[in-house]
């Protein structure tokens, strides 16, 4: 209910009866479970399953680590004032960096995980629409590490859709890029590199 | 031949189309008008020329929100990029309270979900209903993941509105010479859009305008030209309708009970394109499934 809602404007919310919306989120929760535990299972009964748990785990950790850095500060809401967009993800980054300081790449893929990402990410790279897709509007990034910024002023490469099927879900406001033939886990809220895979497509 | 078929075929042919500078939409008073303005954001001054001509066209034209294709802010999202590269350029419409709806692209900082006036309530993707009979859908194309399309399908599927739009940065369909079509987006996309009977998709990305003749029922148009420009980049296709690469623009757009009406404006205050659209049945979609691509 609050996700449905969430999504949709105020005026809407009035505008549609309870009973409607109830319908409508029970057909669509089955549907949407049923995607769900197919694509779960998608992973689950793969040869990798148990490495990709190793991911899954690891990302949790990061995600309740940044859970704790957004407790400590007020929560960014809607706000008409930019400059506080901009303060809240500085201090998200300053706040995750402390909490990881320290951190090498290879914390969240290690080795035996970045093959299999590696692996899973081949057949897709190598079809001509996803190379073309994903080499436009690259960014130019001249260096990047774990902790650091994405750079602010450089656009974000598009990840085709069906390179994002052939990876594991990940949580909201976390998501894969790629800068040129490497792949980033990237906060999006933080605008911070969690951890990269260096050449993870040909 | 069904009446929309009949459409269909003057829409193929241009006929349909109105004499320029002319061309009015029918302002009627009951329909829902709005504006539409995509790759924006540089803070040049072509920028500010569209937004004059934006404002302008209100006078006579009173559409009541603005959608934005995305690139809404080029090179950095600082206090001084939404100042220069929103709030100042389109100032007199946020004044009368004209409301601007944003999606993300390329070029966009993600946290811009939480600029209160880009109205995009925190999220990435959502759908709102400006008036009975009309919802839309605004996608993030950067990022197309399962729980966005799961949220796709869970939308459409709950939306009974008459009119279903959809706007996203990267365009389906484009005889772009830089881009060209989001092929792998399309191949996600487009089983959903005809599922549900999508009416219409307005994407940005190219830095021109283009028109695309009617694929499998639907109507896309690319408009990517409020603030950059490639001129010459529109190799003309057999998919194009119209294409305009020569100036900036933006669109106006009118939706009635059976009709979208559109118009596109340069940075001079020509009109570039303009038409009338029959909202077509499941029915005649399905036929011309067949008709066209």
């Amino acid at each position: 209910m609050v996700r449905y809602m969430r999504h949709s404007s105020r005026s809407e919310a009035t505008e549609n009866s309870v009973t409607r919306i109830s319908s409508a989120l029970v057909m669509l929760t089955l549907v949407m479970s049923a995607s769900t535990v197919r694509a779960q299972e998608k992973f689950e009964n793969s040869p990798d399953a148990r490495v990709l748990g190793d991911f899954k785990a690891r990302v949790e950790k990061y995600e309740q680590l940044r859970k704790k850095a957004d407790d400590s500060a007020p929560p960014l809401k809607e706000t008409k004032d930019a400059a506080k967009i901009k303060d809240a993800q500085q201090g998200l980054a300053e706040r995750i960096g402390a909490a990881r300081a320290g951190v090498k790449p290879g914390e969240i893929f290690t080795p035996e995980i970045a093959g299999v990402f590696r692996r899973l990410l081949r057949p897709e790279a190598k079809q001509q629409q996803t190379k073309e897709a994903m080499k436009e509007d690259k960014p130019v990034v001249v260096s990047f590490k774990v902790n650091g910024p994405y750079p602010d002023k450089q656009p974000v490469a598009t990840v085709p859709p069906n390179v994002l099927a052939a990876l594991p879900q990940l949580p909201k406001d976390i998501e894969y890029r790629f800068i040129e033939k490497h792949l980033i886990l990237r906060d999006s809220r933080a605008n911070l590199i969690v951890d990269y895979v260096l050449n993870a497509i040909p | 031949m069904s009446r929309a078929i009949v459409a269909l075929a003057l829409f193929v042919t241009g006929v349909a189309i109105p004499a320029a500078q002319d061309a009015a939409l029918p302002n009627k008073a009951d329909s829902l008008k709005f504006a539409i303005i995509g790759d924006s954001g540089t803070g040049a001054s072509a920028q500010y020329k569209v937004a004059e001509q934006l404002i302008a066209s209100r006078a006579k034209f009173q559409y009541e929100f603005v959608l934005m294709m995305g690139d809404n802010l080029y090179s950095g999202s600082g206090e001084k990029d939404y100042k220069k590269k929103f709030e100042l350029p389109y100032k007199t419409l946020l004044d009368s309270r004209v409301k601007f709806y944003a999606t993300l692209g390329n070029h966009d900082n993600a946290n811009e979900k939480f600029y209160k006036p880009f109205n995009m309530n925190g999220e990435r993707f959502y759908t709102f209903k400006p008036k009975p009979g009309v919802r839309i859908f605004s996608l993030d194309s950067n990022y197309m993941d399962k729980s966005q399309v799961d949220w796709l399908h869970k939308e459409l599927a709950a939306s009974g509105s008459d009119w279903k739009i959809v706007f996203f940065h990267h365009p389906l369909y484009s005889s772009g010479g830089t881009h060209g079509s989001d092929t792998k987006l399309r191949e996600q996309l487009e089983p959903l859009f005809l599922k549900y009977g999508v009416d219409a998709v307005f994407s940005g990305h190219e830095h021109f305008y283009e028109r695309i003749k009617p694929q499998k029922g639907i109507y896309y148009f690319v408009s990517g030209g409020a603030g950059k420009l490639r001129e010459g980049d529109v190799g003309k296709s057999n998919m194009t309708a119209k294409a305009f690469d020569t100036g900036y623009h933006f669109m106006l757009v009118e939706v009635g009970k059976d009709v979208m009406n559109f118009q596109v404006i340069t940075d001079q205050g020509k009109v570039a394109d303009s038409g009338a659209l029959p909202r077509f049945s499941d029915a005649d979609k399905k036929k011309m499934s067949t008709l066209t691509q």
